[in-house]
């Protein structure tokens, strides 16, 4: 009786973790990114506005 | 020798048959269940369902990524476009910034450029003093790091000029109306001592004045 006890015990903590462990390789599978490094250093955001003024206020300044 | 079932199985006849008693009783048998149910449930989770379910999460996560990816390039392509635009538009302009900031130290133009300066002004320009200059810019030369300076290089020149106070006054003007990229670090004027004024001069020595300044200009390093 208690064998089975023991038994029963250790199935029940072995379903548990085996429960844990899927869930948490599940997790891991839905935060990690699928993108690799080097795409995401070609799509960091580039602003193409150019400091105009600051060119033409250098362009207005003179050389002697 | 063969294996002869009908004589020999009798021998293991005993374990088997010892079994038999413990399957009889009922709790038994339901802890039996239990415990291979979840011993079945346990190991079919992790080599059947986990691979199923973690793959259909990896496939809906890379469709969700390779959307935002591609929403992304369009973006940068939009951006890059845009970029090229201004680019073209400012094309004229871009050898401005070469002369604000040379790609290198740059010493004899910029004194010649203070010469012409004091010349337009109508100022004496009496002394130039620069310490060690270096002839071109860090990257160029070999052996060097690649990684950029902590603060941009320069280099100092004290100069002094001597003049009337309207033509140290136009001096200063023109010297901070310099393309080149100029900080007066220092000024100090003073009245120009009767001694050391040459005799050659023109002007009363009384209202002569001369200035030391201490300027600072940049160069770039890529």
């Amino acid at each position: 009786m208690d064998n089975d006890r023991d038994l029963l015990l250790i199935s029940v903590f072995t379903f548990f973790t085996v429960c844990l462990w899927i869930t948490f390789e599940l997790l891991k599978t839905v935060k990690t990114t699928t993108v690799s490094a080097t795409t995401q250093q070609i799509i960091i955001p580039l602003s193409s506005k150019i400091d105009v003024d600051t060119l033409s206020a250098i362009a207005n300044k003179k050389v002697y | 020798m063969p294996f002869n079932y009908k004589t020999e199985l009798k021998q293991y006849r005993k374990y088997y048959q010892s079994i038999e008693p413990i399957f009889t009783k009922p709790s038994s048998r339901g802890y039996t269940t239990v415990i291979f149910s979840f011993l079945a449930v346990s190991l079919f989770g992790w080599y059947a369902i986990r691979p199923t379910i973690q793959t259909i999460l990896y496939l809906r996560r890379e469709i969700a990524d390779k959307t935002e990816l591609n929403k992304e390039m369009e973006d940068k392509i939009s951006a890059l476009i845009e970029a090229q635009a201004y680019y073209q538009q400012i094309e004229p302009l871009l050898p401005v910034v070469d002369q604000a900031l040379p790609p290198q130290p740059d010493a004899v133009p910029f004194f010649i450029q203070l010469r012409n300066v004091a010349s337009a002004s109508g100022v004496l320009l009496s002394t130039i003093q620069t310490p060690t200059i270096p002839l071109v810019s860090n990257s160029l030369q070999k052996g060097q790091a690649t990684s950029p300076p902590a603060s941009q290089p320069a280099y100092i020149v004290t100069i002094q000029v001597r003049g009337l106070y309207d033509g140290v006054k136009s001096f200063l003007t023109n010297v901070n109306n310099l393309r080149r990229v100029v900080t007066v670090d220092s000024i100090n004027i003073s009245p120009t001592d009767t001694t050391h004024v040459s005799s050659q001069s023109a002007l009363p020595s009384s209202r002569l004045l001369q200035a030391s300044l201490e300027l600072k200009t940049y160069y770039l390093t890529k």
